[in-house]
């Protein structure tokens, strides 16, 4: 059992947090595709900068830096190019997994993976089998109230909402749109590195080219599984890694008797389904009247 | 400076340029403290713009505007909240998946930046209370009706200490008790010191609430503001339209302006024999989500004849035509259309048989707002013919085109997307879509809400017009004025029941008793 529970947080952990940046920007009112390209940013330059500072502190920092550039580059190219954002988004994803593996080239030669010395502090021996799991797993739970709180429980994540849900009304008490997408998209480059940096220094410690392997977009789909909501988002995610967790160990049991491709997508079922029942339960929504000569 | 009379809101030279379109030239007036100021106009006229600058929303393209007396930097809205301007929007403007209490919250500017559920509801409540707003306070925007909706609007607009309070066309979604209440509200404002800054269609309302009255045409100042003790209905529906006015009917012009007891409009008076264009057997329906259900309904239109149904709004005008237009359905009772039973028809085949329908949202349902003028136009013919026949967009944009300068719409070119038009004129393209050579029966639902004078007795000519030319109207309104101008007989709604029937001569008080069932 307790191996089970280890390997979802595991699998998780860099969900949820993926998930969480997905949520701030859902809520601002972009949908971000580049959730992939900010996780592989993540994970690439936190082992690169604990291989060159050989200080985990620094490599979280600089892996932060860099996911927050990217997501400010995709705000500049979806407010001041005006780029449609679905399309921008997917090519955060393409230039993550571009760039990273370009990176390591440049860094390594032709590799395509890179080992790092040391990874994520652990919890230590004092926590008996769970001494294994990271720092970043514990504080999963304090980031996710954090965000829940700047989001449902402050005037700043009020106007937040308000500026993606219509943002002429934002608009009209004051607010500027743009802005609050930038600071959307700032911070929410701070929980995608930490979602990259668990996922290649957590329980690993190396690189890989796209080692992310689509979970960027899982995270999306928690995203809007979770109806933007940063708790139910949360356990969006977490239900997915338990349904990959339940896919490995059908795997274990059955073996080839069902195939492999059905088990992965499983996730992405249950969110098809998810989403069905959500808009059945609450009926349908009698699309929101918004002012398109709002400009 | 606090010379209580110093004009609260000052505009110099005012100009606004969209594109090629001007919206305002060189608007300058001023609008004195602590009175109620109406502002009038045809639509398109530049009204809705005119308020967007005074609150900082739009940014002039020439001219400024000064708050007791501070020069405005343009296009800075919270320079104007801090100033005290507050606008409420025609169309409203607050999230709809947020609670009253979020709806306060957002907005608020100063201490107080985090909160618990509860103490969010004990920030607001007093607030609410003494505006006179009874309302949970955690319902969502998007589940309150439209009165409740707009009291909250109000009250955001007032969580600031506001000393200018623009409302954009406030009576227009609001049926006769609501627009009473409004007008009490906002004189209780204005004893409050509140400098209220309204904009209004009909004259009536101008005269029953406003101390001045200010008339914008075509993006200019045509003159004020004017007391309104100085001027009366005539006068002023001749500032609106201009020379036009000249040519409407007595009637009309009475049941525009409100002056004295509006009269039924002559008519030929020629007693309709021919067979019911539409006819409800003992119609009960299931319950229905915009309204009460339809209980034994007998209900019938002749061709060459314009039914009113009078009633408060929410009493079953809504499953009325959602009925006819197949989005409700009958239990009990039997619809036809020219004879034939439609009850088990989609709506494309009882379009096919000359049904048109007005309806009541015409943001949501009447239009795309996204979509062209042209595209929203075609629909209409488009939707009657074979998936698969080709069309020719040269040949219908040229149509559309046609088609809406005859009905005066103000535009730039057919291409352009309809939500880009005044409330006015959008509501003009619906009518000269639905209003057609083939159209059988007409269900108008508040077809003149929103529209200027000009474009009302338009609209009310236009359905005399399809009327002699046979075909069956269903005119739907809070308007007891505009009922009883062109209708040729009234029925009252309550609960989902047709209590009354009146012809004229209408008794204002017996069709007032009716709706509200003290009979
Ligand atoms: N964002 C915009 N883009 C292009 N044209 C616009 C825009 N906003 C307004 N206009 C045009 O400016 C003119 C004035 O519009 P405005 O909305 O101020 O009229 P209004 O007096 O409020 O009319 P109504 O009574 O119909 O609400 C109209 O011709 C309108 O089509
Ligand atoms: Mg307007």
């Amino acid at each position: 059992m307790n191996d089970i529970i280890i390997a979802v947080l595991r699998s998780g952990t860099p969900l949820v947090y993926v998930t969480l940046a997905g949520v701030i920007a859902q809520r601002a009112g972009i949908w971000n595709l580049g959730l992939e390209g900010l996780m592989i940013i993540g994970a690439c330059a936190t082992i690169l900068g604990i291989v060159v500072t050989g200080s985990i502190t620094l490599a979280l920092l600089i892996a932060i830096f860099f996911a927050v550039l990217a997501s400010i580059l995709l705000w500049f190219v979806v407010e001041k190019l005006k780029a449609n954002p679905i399309i921008a988004g997917l090519g955060l994803t393409g230039l993550g997994l571009g760039g990273t593996a370009l990176a390591i080239q440049s860094f390594f030669g032709s590799q395509s993976a890179v080992n790092a010395p040391f990874g994520l502090p652990r919890l230590g021996p004092a926590f008996g089998v769970y001494g294994v799991l990271s720092i970043l797993v514990v504080l999963m739970p304090v980031v996710v109230f954090a965000l829940w709180f700047l989001l449902c429980r402050t005037r700043f994540g009020l106007q937040l909402s308000a500026c993606g849900e219509h943002p002429f009304a934002a608009r009209s008490v004051g607010l500027n749109p743009s802005m609050m997408r930038l600071i959307a998209l700032s911070i929410g480059g701070v929980p995608a590195a930490l979602g990259g940096a668990e996922l290649a220094a957590g329980s690993l410690q190396f690189f890989g080219q796209n080692m992310t392997a689509g979970r960027g977009f899982m995270a999306f789909a928690a995203v809007i599984f979770g109806a933007a909501h940063p708790i139910g988002a949360t356990l969006a995610a977490m239900f997915f890694s338990v349904l990959s967790a339940i896919g490995i160990r059908a795997q274990l049991v059955f073996g080839d008797r069902v195939p492999h491709d059905l088990i992965q997508a499983l996730p992405y079922l249950a969110t098809v389904f998810g989403l069905w029942l959500s808009s059945r339960l609450r009926g349908g929504t009698n699309g929101a009247v918004t002012e398109i000569r709002d400009n | 400076m606090t010379d209580p009379h110093a004009p609260a809101l000052v505009c110099q030279n005012v100009s606004v340029t969209y594109g090629p379109v001007t919206a305002l030239e060189a608007v300058s007036t001023a609008f004195d403290a602590g009175l109620i100021h109406a502002v009038v106009g045809q639509n398109g006229a530049g009204k809705t713009t005119f308020a967007r600058v005074a609150s900082g929303l739009v940014r002039p393209s020439g001219g400024h505007v000064a708050i007791n007396g501070h020069v405005m930097r343009g296009g800075n809205v919270s320079a104007a909240r801090a100033a005290g301007v507050e606008l409420v929007h025609q169309s409203f403007a607050l999230p709809p998946s947020f609670t009253v209490a979020e709806a306060m919250e957002f907005g608020a500017t100063g201490a107080g930046r985090f909160f618990t559920r509860s103490s969010l509801f004990a920030r607001w409540r007093p607030h609410l209370e003494s505006l006179d707003i009874s309302v949970d306070l955690g319902a969502r925007i998007r589940d309150l009706p439209v009165e409740t909706q707009q009291g909250i609007e109000i009250a955001r607009a007032l969580v600031t200490q506001a000393k200018v309070l623009i409302l954009d066309e406030p009576t227009a979604v609001l049926s006769p008790s609501g627009i009473e209440k409004l007008f009490e509200r906002v004189r209780r404002l204005k004893a409050q010191g509140v400098t209220v800054l309204l904009i209004l269609h009909k004259i009536r309302e101008v005269l029953a609430i406003a101390d001045t009255v200010t008339v914008l045409r075509a993006g200019r100042l045509v003159e004020g503001p004017l007391m309104t003790t100085d001027v009366d209905g005539e006068r002023l529906s001749r500032l609106i339209i201009g020379d036009a006015s000249r040519g409407l009917a007595a009637v009309d012009a009475q049941a525009l302006t409100g002056a004295g007891t509006v009269e039924h409009g002559p008519t030929d008076a020629k007693p309709v024999t021919a067979a019911p264009v539409l006819k409800l057997s003992s119609i009960t329906t299931f319950g229905d989500p915009e309204g009460p259900a339809l209980q034994d309904v007998d209900f019938e239109v002749r061709p060459g004849e314009i039914v009113g149904i009078a009633g408060v709004e929410g009493n079953g005008q809504r499953t009325l035509v959602r009925l006819i237009a197949d989005f409700a359905k009958a239990s009990r009772g039997g619809v036809y259309l020219g004879g034939h039973d439609i009850n088990t028809q989609p709506l494309a085949q009882r379009r096919s048989k000359g049904l048109r329908i007005i309806p009541f949202e015409r943001n949501t349902e009447g239009l795309s707002l996204s979509s062209s003028l042209w595209e929203n136009w075609t629909a209409r013919a488009l939707l009657e013919k074979p998936l698969l026949r080709l069309v020719n967009p040269a040949l219908l944009r040229s149509e559309c085109d046609a088609a809406l300068k005859a009905w005066g719409v103000r535009y730039d070119n057919v291409a352009q997307k309809a939500g880009a038009l005044s409330g006015g004129n959008a509501q003009k393209v619906i009518l000269s879509r639905e209003i057609d050579r083939d159209a059988k029966l007409i269900i108008a639902a508040q077809p003149t809400r929103g529209l200027d004078i000009g474009a009302t007795a338009f609209v009310w000519d236009a359905l005399r017009q399809a009327r002699d030319r046979g075909c069956g109207i269903i005119l739907i309104s809070s308007d007891l004025d505009e009922l009883f101008d062109i209708s040729d007989r009234v029925n009252v709604m309550l609960a989902g029941r047709i209590v009354g029937t009146f012809t004229a001569p209408y008794d204002m008080n017996a069709v007032g008793a009716a709706m509200i069932g003290a009979s």
